[in-house]
């Protein structure tokens, strides 16, 4: 009935219908998985009651206090190493270089003022016992997944493993503690790979905290969304429903029409509907950090929509922006412990609580 | 005609130089032989044994403990504590590790009884677990005396020397072994993991430990492809003539204390080390191997972490006697004899 030309048209323009722009679910927002990969591995033991007696339970948490003093150890031979300490190697920061991120805790939301006294609701990140575990270089790195299939040759990034929090090592299972038992340290609870540049390379057991990153930087956080349930198409697609009241009559919050006739008479795969919302992977582009506190290593970021609840983690990245992409060098590949260094950092907008009040003076 | 008596000479005179006559024909026997060869003469002396003791005598046992107090009437010199147990129930023969006689005599779960008396079941949950522990562990050396006859390939003759008295605060159990052909060993990870699966799989097919006593003469004839136990079974047998042995499986070795039931009754496991022991030459043995591990009795549930720290331990050298000593002290000689006995 419809000659080619007007097919292809016709194709174009349904494409672009409101409710079939998602139509390409299956590609970057991935859904939900529920079934592990094959080559998962579980990290937490079955627990089972191993009757020990009181002095032997103290021992154990000798042997692991012997054996975190022996990671602290293996933490100051990582700072005095001539990568973190060599002066010449900052310089060969590039804005093309990729540098390790940070594994942090949402903790929270406050606000924050302005110096010209305009409030700002703030996330709250903590970077706790953030670790490097392993450098592993661009030749052997071999994720499962790859999105971008190059050869072994061209491959230029290598990878960094960093461990967040530590815990109980008879918690979790022998593999998983095996990973970290390779390089000598405790095992953590949180474990991330960042795509990172050959010259930022790490050695083993180095700390990362908050001031990794700088006030006035931006940041990419990757984190995964609340979890909010089966949800209704005007809360899961935003869609605008049926009036209350006036005679409408059993509908005020159905999705209405899901497709149309015509040649292809079908609902369109990817058609919006309700289903479950929330639990996904998102990552935020270009988040602004405000103030950094060095004591406890947390992060103030401008804005409340980090994905996540509050006591989520979340990854946290150089941005990839263009226009907030870091212009000078930062500290890199990470900033080194410091022991003079100031409580806060504010950045320069923000009014520090210590500063006298804000005040305003009539014009005259 | 005359070259003909000079062949027949000649032919005479080499068949009588020939050392044919001279020569002793003795076989030698392979070690899976030797193992086959032990069990089987093993198997003919129990035999011999339970048939030698004629008319069946009665004996009165009475048993304490759970569920109630009873008394069984068994047979003399044949009956085990285990054919007790079997009277009880399945769960009294799979945890009992040990027999307590008259409440002071430590027994063997295979063993004939000889007389009348007071049974208990010891378990590895008994209130006083020293001899229980003792037991064990000295089950688990003969195990690795096992694992390492078992292990190695067939071109590589292992002669096991023995194994001392089992000390648990030491951290590890041991067997000393001979192996002659391998001088300088050093065992990389992938080998100690080996052997670890090797000693699993003996003891995964649950066979009953049992205890035999034979005469001098036949330990000698049963130990004959292995030197150092022939050495060592002439001072063994010296107090009363009679030498224990024990069979696990087609295994068979000397040792002195009781041993656990069952095979199956030990639980998680693993060989930890192999280090080399050296002395001085004596009649031919200039090295060991001192072959170490260190297991827990099945039930006992510990996290990876717990027996990493255990597993750790018993890598280190084993500070146990070594059988090198000087040979001009008379004391230690008999120590070192009594020790082989006693272990």
């Amino acid at each position: 009935m419809f000659p080619n030309s007007l097919k292809l048209l016709w194709g174009a323009l349904q494409k672009s219908r409101f409710d079939n722009a998602a139509c390409n679910i299956r590609g970057a927002s991935r859904q939900p998985r529920f079934r592990p990969p094959y080559w998962y591995v579980p990290k937490e033991r079955v627990w089972t009651d191993d009757y020990l007696t009181k002095e032997n339970k103290q021992f154990l948490e000798e042997v692991i206090k012997d054996k975190l003093e022996a990671q602290t150890a293996l933490e100051k031979k990582a700072l005095t190493s001539p990568i973190l300490n060599d002066v010449k190697k900052n310089v060969t920061w590039t804005p093309q270089t990729k540098r390790v991120g940070l594994i942090a805790r949402k903790i929270g939301n406050y606000p924050l003022w302005c110096k010209d006294g305009k409030k700002v609701s703030t996330t709250l990140l903590q970077v706790v016992d953030n670790h490097v575990i392993k450098y592993i270089p661009p030749e052997e790195y071999k994720p499962m997944i790859k999105s971008n299939v190059k050869w072994v040759e061209k491959q230029k990034y290598g990878c960094i493993l960093v461990g967040a929090e530590n815990i109980d090592p008879s918690v979790v299972t022998k593999d998983y503690c095996g990973i970290f038992d390779s390089v000598g340290m405790l095992p953590k609870r949180h474990l991330c790979r960042f795509v990172v540049s050959p010259e930022s390379a790490l050695p083993n057991g180095t700390p990362l905290y908050a001031t990794h990153f700088r006030v006035g930087d931006c940041i990419d956080i990757r984190s995964k969304t609340m979890d909010r349930g089966f949800q209704g198409v005007m809360k899961r697609w935003g869609f605008k429903g049926m009036p209350a009241s006036h005679g409408v009559t059993k509908t005020h919050r159905r999705p209405g029409n899901i497709g149309s006739g015509g040649e292809k008479a079908r609902v369109w795969p990817g058609t919006k509907m309700p289903g479950h919302m929330g639990n996904r992977w998102r990552t935020l582009r270009g988040v602004k950090i405000l103030r950094i506190d060095t004591k406890y290593n947390v992060i103030w970021t401008l804005g409340v929509a980090i994905p996540g609840e509050t006591g989520a983690m979340c990854y946290l990245f150089d941005t990839v922006l263009p226009l907030k992409r870091n212009k000078t060098a930062p500290p890199f590949p990470t900033q080194p412990f410091m022991n003079d260094v100031p409580k806060e950092y504010f950045e320069d907008t923000i009014h520090p609580f210590d500063e006298p009040t804000i005040s305003y003076y009539e014009e005259i | 005609m005359k070259m003909k008596r000079h062949v027949t000479c000649l032919m005479k005179k080499l068949t009588e130089k020939s050392h044919f006559s001279t020569l002793q024909i003795t076989r030698f026997l392979s070690t899976q032989e030797a193992i086959e060869r032990r069990s089987y003469l093993f198997t003919l002396e129990k035999k011999r044994q339970i048939e030698n003791v004629g008319r069946i005598e009665k004996i009165e046992v009475q048993y304490k403990g759970i569920p109630k107090d009873c008394t069984l009437v068994m047979n003399k010199n044949i009956s085990t504590p285990y054919d007790c147990a079997r009277h009880l129930s399945e769960w009294h023969m799979e945890s009992s590790v040990l027999a307590l006689l008259d409440g002071n005599l430590h027994w063997d779960m295979h063993r004939p009884l000889t007389e009348s008396c007071t049974l208990e079941f010891q378990n590895y949950k008994a209130a006083e677990p020293q001899q229980v522990n003792k037991a064990f562990w000295r089950t688990c050396s003969l195990m690795l005396g096992a694992c390492a006859t078992v292990a190695f390939k067939d071109t590589v003759p292992v002669h096991l020397h023995s194994f001392p008295l089992p000390d648990i605060r030491s951290g590890s159990f041991i067997y000393d072994v001979d192996l002659p052909t391998l001088s300088d060993w050093q065992p990389t990870h992938q080998e100690v993991l080996t052997l670890a699966a090797e000693y699993v799989k003996l003891c995964r097919k649950a066979v009953p430990l049992e205890r035999l006593e034979v005469g001098e003469e036949l330990a000698l004839e049963m130990f004959v492809d292995n030197e150092h136990k022939s050495k060592q079974i002439p001072n063994i047998a010296k107090t009363n003539g009679k030498v224990i042995l024990y069979r696990a499986g087609n295994h068979v070795d000397i040792s002195r204390g009781p041993l656990i039931s069952n095979t199956a009754q030990i639980g998680r496991l693993a060989v930890t080390a192999v280090h080399k022991l050296t002395g001085p030459t004596e009649d031919g043995v200039s090295q060991l191997y001192r072959f170490q591990g260190v297991a827990l009795p099945k039930g006992v549930v510990l996290d990876h972490f717990a027996f990493s720290i255990l597993m750790d331990r018993a890598k280190k050298l084993n500070p146990a006697r070594s059988p090198f000593l000087k040979k001009e002290d008379p004391e230690i000689n008999e120590q070192i004899e009594n020790v082989a006995a006693q272990a």
